[in-house]
């Protein structure tokens, strides 16, 4: 659940809160011009991130770095006619386009936001199930679950954004637009210096290869301080709304003018507080959550066994409880071996294997909610696979079971001390 | 109504640019670096860079499959090894999630002229080959051991590991002898090649390591 709330955050959170910016700024310089050019624009964005979603799940046709770079330069190129048809003398040269222009260019926008940021979002549901669980399964409800969340949010956050913004001078607007706008553009430009270096469209006897690959190495490891920018340029909004809602003193004529004034402000409010909060979560969802997910995973410590001559022996009534067991074999040349043991469900055999797998090396495996998991891959073993070679499956050791006891041959596990090593 | 259609028709040109543009993306960025000469790299690995995508492997019509090369044409042994990555991929056997990795590592062998009885060029079965990527730091950022496996390109050595963290790597890969997995030569005179895996593996595993791996994480 964690792991989609997440990733949808880190998605859409900054398009929402451009969008929600975007939103306000149109509404006071433009009005129903601008919010109906922004509408054709999103709504073109929706349907080319649906049609993309489709092409990258659907079929192999789609090139995603390849199509970031383009939605990145149309993006800043949008950006730049942006700024320059702001400049009100330029505009009025043009006429009556010019009256689109700036519209136009904000649609435009809108539509690059969204086509980059909802592709991905729109088809994770489509990946929820690859371990092959049911859609019915809790798994799949869970992670469904922190998806709709991440999406849920970063709506509010769009609409706690433009309401809030569109309460505030079109000047105040303009400038805390234009900073996001810039945040997000210089973001985009790092991600299309670090594609041009990958893909080697900057190859590396170019003479500003290396410090080109300094800044695409710091804006890659640190792309998440883009978004904290861009909270931080508009956190000023619900602030600025909470202070004045205290602070007015708007004239009235009668008391329904003053209840109609107050009731204003208190709506005010409770807009900065949503959007307050949503920054909030937004912040805790990227930080100590993402920290929460990625944990590492501490494994159970390894448990006492017999040892006489050159077998290990571990009684089969300490595996009743059909819980995963872990011990470890300390081999003459000083390498701990782990191996682990569970008791099959619905069964009278036992999984028996090293606490490590050909692919993902001695990263060992631990219960998560009765399913043993590969510590380092997340897969989720079959149980009454353990013992059986191939794929995530734990390494198979020799092993017999014996007078109530699991019988292990030392030089079964010496035989893999260097995959402990 | 006139000024409805200028905007729609606008918006609609933005689409109808990308989708133009986008239409063979691998014929794009992609292959104009593609057709820019690779150049071999030498024995030691340190020096030089490819500077070509090679995705002319790829199925056709598959413009999503872009690998990225990381070293090619290292010499060792009896084996040229390349190494290259791409989008972390599903895989069969209880590997279908692709959720916690960054990327899809793959070793690409093949041999040269040799007396094991392989053909120029053939891949060469039955190898233990283990991977270490280390940081700039010094520190492992991965490692573990690759499995054998079949793309659409063919069969190569591969493991989805994760790297979350831009840096300048370096990639080690250790080759064992297929004799660690049963594999066996001919020795008679009659039908035997006229060499056997110790010509190559008496002094222990074989070893390729590439320093300079610029690494920045992808959005596949």
């Amino acid at each position: 659940m964690l792991r989609y709330l997440i990733a949808v955050t880190e998605d859409l959170f900054s398009p929402a809160i451009l969008l929600g910016m975007l939103t306000a700024y149109v509404s006071l310089a433009w009005g129903k011009r601008g919010l109906r050019t922004l509408a054709w624009g999103s709504g073109l964005g929706f349907a080319a991130a649906v049609w993309m979603a489709y092409m990258k799940n659907a079929t192999s046709k789609i090139d995603t770095g390849g199509w970031n770079l383009r939605i990145f330069a149309l993006s800043l190129l949008a950006l730049a006619a942006f700024w320059i048809l702001s400049i009100r003398p330029l505009r009025a040269r043009l006429g009556t386009a010019g009256t689109w222009a700036v519209p136009v260019c904000a649609g435009a926008l809108a539509f690059t936001f969204l086509f980059y940021a909802l592709p991905n979002d729109l088809a994770y549901p489509f990946t929820f199930s690859l371990n092959g669980e049911s859609v019915f399964s809790t798994a799949f409800f869970y992670r469904l679950t922190g998806w709709l969340l991440g999406i849920l949010l970063a709506v509010l956050a769009y609409f706690a954004v433009s309401r809030c913004a569109a309460r505030l001078e079109t000047r105040l607007v303009s400038v805390l637009l234009n900073a996001v706008l810039l945040i997000n553009g210089a973001h985009q430009a790092s991600k299309i210096l670090q594609t041009l270096l990958t893909r080697r469209i900057i190859p590396p006897r170019h003479p500003l290869y290396h410090s080109l690959f300094v800044i695409a190495r710091y804006t890659s490891n640190y792309s998440g301080y883009f978004l904290y920018a861009a909270m931080l340029a508009t956190v000023s909004i619900p602030v600025a709304l909470w202070v004045r809602s205290f602070r007015s003193k708007e004239p009235y004529d009668n008391p329904a003018q003053h209840r109609k004034i107050r009731a204003s402000w208190r709506s005010a409010r409770r807009w900065a507080s949503l959007m307050a909060a949503c920054f909030l979560m937004g912040t805790l969802n990227v930080t100590v959550v993402s920290a929460i997910q990625n944990r590492p995973v501490e494994l159970s410590p390894a448990e006492e066994f017999e040892t006489i001559g050159d077998n290990l022996y571990v009684p089969l009534e300490r595996l009743e409880d059909g819980h995963l067991h872990r011990f470890e074999y300390t081999t003459p040349n000083g390498v701990g071996v782990r191996f682990i043991l569970i008791k099959k469900p619905n069964s009278s055999s036992y999984g028996v294997g090293l606490d490590a797998c050909e692919i993902c090396g001695a990263t060992g495996y631990y219960e998560r909610k009765g399913q043993i998991v590969c510590k380092l891959c997340d897969v989720v073993m079959n149980i009454n696979t353990i013992g059986f070679k191939g794929g995530c499956n734990p390494m198979v050791i020799d092993y017999s079971v014996e007078g109530g006891y699991i019988v292990i041959p030392t030089y079964t596990l010496i035989d893999h001390e260097k995959t402990f090593q | 109504m006139k000024k409805k259609c200028l905007a729609l028709l606008a918006c609609g040109a933005l689409i109808l640019s990308l989708a133009a543009c986008g239409g063979s993306p691998a014929s794009g960025a992609g292959n104009s670096a593609a057709n820019d000469s690779a150049q071999a790299s030498d024995a030691q690995g340190n020096d030089a860079q490819p500077e070509a995508l090679s995705n002319e492997d790829a199925a056709p019509g598959d413009a999503g499959f872009t690998e990225i090369p990381i070293f090619e044409d290292e010499e060792v042994g009896f084996m040229n090894v390349s190494a290259v990555y791409f989008q972390p991929v599903p895989m069969s056997n209880g590997n279908e999630s692709i959720e916690d990795f960054d990327l899809h590592l793959e070793c690409d062998i093949s041999a040269m002229e040799n007396n094991l009885g392989y053909g120029p060029g053939d891949w060469v079965p039955y190898l233990t080959i283990d991977y270490a990527v280390t940081g700039s730091n010094g520190e492992e950022a991965a490692s573990g051991t690759f499995m054998p496996m079949a793309a659409s390109d063919g069969p190569h050595y591969g493991a989805n590991i994760a790297l979350p963290n831009a840096d300048t790597y370096s990639l080690s890969f250790t080759f064992h002898s297929p004799e660690e997995n049963g594999y066996l030569v001919h020795t008679d005179a009659e039908t035997g090649p006229g060499g056997t895996f110790d010509d190559y593996f008496a002094d222990g595993n074989l070893t390729v390591t590439y320093d300079g791996w610029d690494y920045v994480p992808q959005e596949w």
